[in-house]
């Protein structure tokens, strides 16, 4: 086997940032799991004392059916971050993996940060939104999700992606020239 | 570990890449194509059996959109998933499995497989064209059972390669 054949492994922070993410989502499957009746209850009191934030009029059944929903938003968050984590921690392990294999020293560095922030930071977006429904709304919530996190750490990872994927594309149109 | 040829690694790139930003349109542009599923719809009737009734037209039409929607959610998940599949099944032929023929049938099977998830693309969009049953059918009949074969295939004859013992040295 050449040196040219094997895998190389991405830099040591990289994985442990791959595997700690992997780590965050088991617990928050198994704390979701868990926690469920505690979590759902913190939500309720937080929401019943924020009354103008969910547009809640006081009377029960019209309050019940915007808490429920907003529950299940909250349920939905905490989901969506354990699904995330767990993707995109093995997307961070396989992709910094490709750059660091085939991309040069310089731009290799700059992608595989950018893959490891993007993809490490886009599902904690899913957390803060779950955190932030009772205190925000669930628009209100998703809206600063969005911009704090879903846009720069997303984006960051699609672009890095596609860089990736341009370099590989590159990697062999060299080679068939060659 | 060896590593996978390029194309193997550029299929594999780009399914996780296209999975990656159909999650990103999905989520930032949910009214556009909301809009443009509904538009879709109205602008094949008769496949969808609208009658002219509101009542009835707005719950088909919901219903369709939904299954559009679901069919984009399905090729973000799948993308994801498959790309990485083929990335570590790719390493474990590269690696593991002797003979240059098995291993080009491998990659062809795998990475053919790994394109799977553009079955639901073709689903999300068949059903708005052709009506919900018909669209269904076109997308499972000539595309998610083709490819998914091929990917159940690949990683048969990867089982059965890793099964006989002749490693790659």
């Amino acid at each position: 086997m050449t040196a040219g054949d094997a895998w190389r492994l991405p830099p040591r922070g990289v994985l442990l940032v791959a595997v700690v993410l992997i780590v965050l989502a088991e617990v928050g499957g198994a704390s979701m799991a868990r926690f469920k009746l505690p979590l759902a209850r913190w939500a309720r009191d937080a929401m019943l004392a924020r009354p103008a934030v969910h547009g809640l009029v006081g009377v029960r059944d019209v309050d019940e059916r915007i808490l429920d929903e907003a529950l299940v938003k909250f349920d939905a968050g905490l989901r969506l971050f354990h699904l995330h984590a767990e993707g995109m921690g093995l997307v961070i392990l396989a992709t910094t993996s490709v750059a660091a294999t085939l991309a040069g020293a310089g731009g290799g560095r700059l992608l595989i940060a950018l893959l490891t922030v993007g993809g490490a930071g886009y599902p904690l977006g899913y957390l803060l939104w779950s955190v932030l429904i009772p205190y925000r709304g669930i628009e209100g919530g998703k809206t600063i999700a969005e911009w704090v996190v879903w846009m720069p750490f997303g984006g960051a990872a699609i672009v890095a992606l596609w860089w990736l994927a341009g370099l590989v594309a590159l990697r062999m149109a060299g080679r068939w020239r060659a | 570990m060896k590593r996978p040829p390029l194309v193997v690694i550029l299929v594999a790139v780009l399914v996780i890449a296209l999975g990656e930003t159909a999650g990103a349109a999905m989520a930032r542009l949910r009214l556009p194509i909301q809009r443009f599923a509904a538009q879709r719809i109205d602008a094949n009737r008769a496949a969808h059996g609208l009658s002219g009734s509101a009542e009835y037209d707005d719950e088909v039409r919901a219903r369709t959109v939904f299954l559009s929607e679901a069919g984009l959610s399905f090729f973000h998940t799948h993308a994801e998933g498959l790309g990485l599949v083929l990335l570590f099944t790719g390493t474990l032929v590269a690696s593991a499995v002797a003979g240059r023929r098995a291993r080009g049938l491998l990659y062809l099977l795998l990475s053919l497989g790994a394109l799977f998830p553009a079955g639901y693309l073709v689903y999300g969009l068949a059903v708005l064209e052709l009506g919900r049953d018909a669209g269904v059918e076109l997308a499972e009949r000539w595309v998610l059972t083709g490819l998914g074969s091929l990917a159940i295939l690949g990683l048969l004859g990867l089982g059965a390669a890793l099964a006989t013992g002749r490693r790659r040295r």
